[in-house]
């Protein structure tokens, strides 16, 4: 049987339920012969901030029991870069384009979508309120829900495009930032970033990163990622959920769909296989056909409680 | 540039070439192109332990009939190496290759100097081996703590030999060849008036280190092939950046892994 793969997220419909995040797939570009953005549900690119970013001092990542933990400090070559050099090589191949939006005040993410907002081709922003490891900003906007409505209110102000906020795990009150950005006028909601984590040498007596923690990925963290989901989907079942967080399979999505995402997004899984969206998107049809499921649609939040 | 493509390959051969190293040759299908200086990363197990794939410098491609024999030597240093170290031969793995750039290997040199220390060989034998086949004339300096961890001491010889030139052995501790670190045998040929037009290395960072202080010395053009910690190869990551003497940071997968020493930022420069 055929399965239709299409899902709607709000007022955004995408092809297929299968996002690259941000992060893990450069700025859409850097993996074409292994995964065209343009087969995706969606690009999210790494994220954006006003001016370029140099990034964090090494050791920067190291390897964990089912993941990594990284601590790059979102270094990215600034908005103005990515709207000259890649923007219009993914607007040209039709790939749905989500801009990660960074900043370390408030104006600076409004600053990143004005830029944006001169230029065709992006289909969402994606406030990144939830980066663990930069000093400055991101983070304190994702764990305050007074902040975050602010924050969520002056970038819908500065867009009719569409608008996720991408949630900490590490919030003290999940559910309560996540209304927090909904209240603020968010289209969707991203969930979740990486879980503060942190490495130590036994040897040395050191944290192995440089920066002492950073942020925990993979499957490790998919468990938890899915009871988030669960849990905001629960409260706010209308709103738009990502789902993200150690998705590997095509049944890993599924289980995101079930419970309440309407599209998942692959990360860490990218590091591994250049092709995961796509090795992924082929499992998730599969087990679609196997299954009887005529349309992807239909998983979305059809948990059963027992 | 070669096109990166995620092979299937399939486990040839294991040899131990010494208490901690081993040689891996694994077949791809079809032709595999690659040049000295890139690496390749290799799955070591299907599942999520470990996690990540490794990353190898390449130690050799030869192209056989309907296929390629790609060569590795591996250090076993953790999980992921030791469970390559017992690879049953037949069984398949996953290698993303080729990745990276290579060693400048311009074929008017006068005369090279490759300099390899420790399980820093691999991609110095690969560039001597396609080296010694083009008949550009190179010295090898091989050096290693002891002995027993000089690696493939006879395919080097044989290298450098084809292209009379000279194969220098040093260890830590004297068991064999010069009883010195292997940048010390450079520098005394260098000091008694031996010429190179450039100098190609991969090795323990402190031997980089003095490496780059002796080519700064000589005003020698030093190529450095780096290792750093990498999850992705392919420049997605960033988790295996450099410093630039311009104070980026870039990835080593993609503008590296090897760089000229002199655009290295001052952590190399001792």
């Amino acid at each position: 049987m055929s399965v239709r793969l299409g899902v709607e997220l709000g007022k955004l419909a995408v092809a297929n339920p299968i996002m690259a995040a941000s992060g893990t797939f450069g700025y859409g570009l850097d993996l074409l012969e292994f995964c065209p953005p343009e087969r995706l549900g969606a690009v999210v690119t790494k994220g954006l901030s006003p001016k370029p970013r140099r990034g964090s001092p090494t050791p920067r990542i190291v390897e964990t029991a089912a993941g990594m933990i990284n601590a790059i400090g979102l270094q990215n070559i600034g908005v103005e870069a990515f709207c000259i050099e890649a923007l219009p090589v993914l607007r040209q191949r039709g790939a749905v384009v989500a801009v990660n939006v960074f900043g370390e005040r408030m104006e600076e993410y409004v600053e990143v979508i004005e830029r944006c907002e001169r230029e065709e081709g992006i289909a969402a922003y994606e406030l990144n309120v939830s980066c663990p490891n930069v000093t400055a900003g991101g983070i304190e906007f994702g764990h305050d829900p007074a902040q975050l409505e602010r924050l969520t209110r002056m970038g819908r102000a500065a867009t009719r495009r569409v608008l996720w906020v991408k949630l900490s795990p590490n919030a003290p009150d999940l559910v309560g930032t996540a209304r927090a950005a909904v209240d603020g006028g968010a289209d969707g909601l991203t969930l979740i970033n990486t879980l503060r984590a942190m490495a130590i040498d036994a040897e040395k007596r050191r944290p192995v990163l440089a920066r002492g923690c950073g942020g925990l990925s993979g499957p490790a963290i998919k468990p938890i990622a899915l009871r988030m989901v669960w849990e905001v989907h629960r409260a706010l079942p209308s709103v738009p959920l990502v789902g993200i967080g150690g998705v590997e399979t095509g049944r890993d999505v599924v289980e995101f769909l079930l419970a309440g995402a309407s599209a998942v997004q692959v990360g860490t899984a990218i590091f591994r296989d250049p092709a995961a969206p796509l090795h992924i998107l082929g499992e998730l049809e599969r087990f679609c056909a196997e299954h009887g499921i005529a349309e992807v649609r239909e998983l979305v939040g059809a948990l059963e409680w027992h | 540039m070669i096109a990166r493509r995620d092979l299937a390959v399939c486990v040839a051969a294991r040899t131990d070439l010494s208490p901690t190293c081993f040689r891996l040759t694994l077949t791809a299908e079809g032709p595999v192109e690659a040049v000295p200086g890139q690496f390749g990363m290799l799955s070591c197990v299907e599942g999520f332990d470990p996690f990540l794939r490794r990353a190898f410098s390449l130690a050799g491609v030869s192209q056989r009939r309907g296929s390629t024999e790609v060569e590795f030597l591996i250090k076993e240093v953790g999980k992921g190496t030791t469970l390559l170290r017992h690879a049953t031969p037949g069984s398949e793995l996953r290698l993303l290759a080729p990745l990276g750039n290579g060693f400048s290997l311009d074929p008017g040199a006068h005369r090279l100097a490759l300099v390899a220390g420790g399980i820093g060989l691999p991609p110095v034998l690969f560039a001597a081996e396609v080296l010694a086949g083009r008949e550009t004339r190179f010295d090898l300096y091989l050096g290693a703590a002891n002995v027993a961890e000089l690696l493939e001491v006879e395919r080097c010889g044989k290298a450098a030999a084809a292209v009379g030139g000279e194969a220098v052995l040093t260890t830590d501790d004297g068991s064999r060849g010069e009883h010195a670190f292997v940048t010390t045998a450079l520098a005394r040929r260098l000091s008694q008036g031996r010429v190179y037009d450039r100098v190609l290395a991969c090795g323990p960072t402190p031997m980089l280190a003095a490496l780059t202080e002796l080519a700064r010395e000589h005003a020698l053009e030093t190529e450095l092939s780096l290792e750093e910690p990498m999850a992705c190869g392919v420049g997605v990551c960033l988790g295996c950046v450099v410093e630039l003497a311009d104070g980026r940071y870039v990835p080593t997968c993609k503008e590296g892994p090897v760089f000229p020493a002199a655009r290295l930022a001052a952590r190399w420069w001792p």
